[in-house]
C-alpha cells in the first residue's frame, strides 16, 4: 500500500475503503432495524405529499416553467411593461426602428 | 400502566383538518420545556409514515376529506387516532356547517378523544398516554377493528 504523506495530512487509498465499506455496513444494519410493518402494495408505501393525490409514476413532472418561476416573480414588473410595446404587429415594430433610428440620427447631428 | 409489547418511542404526526390553532398551539407546548415529552421518546414526526399515532385537529373542511383519509391510510399498523380539541371530536360551534364533513369519527375511526377548546396540555398529554395504552393492545392483537368505539381522555 502506497500513503501519500504531504506534511499535515495522509492519504492512503486502502483506509478509505474500508471506512466505506464500515460506514456500509452501519448504514445497512441501522437500515433493518427500521419499521419492518409497511403493507406492501397499500397506501402505506405510497409517497406522502402532504395528503395530497400523487401523479402515477411515468407523470410526475417538473415543468420548465416551475423551475423559472421565481426569475418571472422576481422581474414581473419588467416584464409587464416590456409585454405592452410587443404588440406582435410588424407595423409596430417598423414604428420603434424608425423612431429610433430617428432619435439616433438627430442625436448624431446634434453632437456633430 | 405497565408498557412490555410496544416498547419503542411514541412518534406522533399532528394533522390540522382546518382547526383555528388553538388546540395546535397547545399541542406545541406540550413538548416546550415545562411539560417536555420529549424525554418520554414522544416526538412530532413529519410524515404518517413514520408515525404510531395519528393526532387530528380541527373539524375537517370538505376539501380535506381525502387528505384525511389518504393521511390515515398512510400510517403503518398499528396505528392510534387521537381527536384533540371540540371541533376535531363532534364539531364544537361549527356542527353541521355546510362546509364541513366532520367531526373527525365520521371520516376515520378515532380511538381517543382529548375534549376542550382547546384542551390543556395536561388533557392531551393524558390522551397520549390513553393512546400509548391502546397501542399496547393493538400490538398485541393487530386485527384492528374499523369504527371501534373511541375512549374519552
Amino acid at each position: 500500500m502506497s500513503v501519500l504523506a504531504y506534511g499535515y495530512a495522509v492519504w492512503a487509498p486502502l483506509i478509505w475503503i474500508v471506512v466505506l465499506v464500515v460506514i456500509g455496513v452501519m448504514v445497512l444494519i441501522w437500515r433493518n432495524r427500521g419499521q419492518k410493518s409497511y403493507k406492501k402494495g397499500t397506501a402505506q408505501t405510497d409517497i406522502f405529499l402532504s395528503g395530497v393525490r400523487v401523479p402515477p409514476e411515468g407523470q410526475r413532472h417538473v415543468k420548465s416553467e416551475n423551475i423559472y418561476w421565481g426569475f418571472f416573480e422576481a422581474l414581473k414588473r419588467l416584464y409587464s411593461g416590456m409585454m405592452k410595446p410587443h404588440t406582435g404587429i410588424v407595423n409596430d415594430y417598423i414604428l420603434w426602428l424608425v423612431a429610433v433610428l430617428a432619435i439616433a440620427i438627430l442625436i448624431l447631428a446634434v453632437s456633430g | 400502566m405497565n408498557l412490555k409489547v410496544f416498547n419503542r418511542a411514541l412518534w406522533v404526526y399532528h394533522l390540522n383538518t382546518g382547526s383555528c390553532n388553538g388546540c395546535d398551539i397547545e399541542i406545541l407546548a406540550v413538548f416546550t420545556p415545562r411539560y417536555d415529552v420529549e424525554r418520554f421518546g414522544i416526538k412530532l414526526v413529519g410524515s404518517p409514515r413514520h408515525a404510531d399515532v395519528l393526532l387530528v385537529t380541527g373539524p375537517v373542511g370538505r376539501s380535506m376529506e381525502d387528505s384525511v383519509k389518504r393521511i390515515y391510510a398512510q400510517v403503518p399498523d398499528p396505528k392510534v387516532v387521537m381527536a384533540v380539541g371540540n371541533c376535531g371530536a363532534e364539531g364544537d360551534v361549527f356542527y353541521e356547517a355546510y362546509s364541513l364533513v366532520g367531526p373527525i369519527d365520521q371520516i376515520i375511526p378515532v380511538d381517543v378523544y382529548v375534549p376542550g377548546c382547546p384542551p390543556r396540555p395536561e388533557a392531551i398529554i393524558h390522551g397520549v398516554v390513553m393512546a400509548w395504552a391502546k397501542l399496547e393492545k393493538l400490538v398485541k392483537q393487530p386485527a384492528r377493528q374499523a369504527m371501534a368505539g373511541g375512549e374519552v381522555a
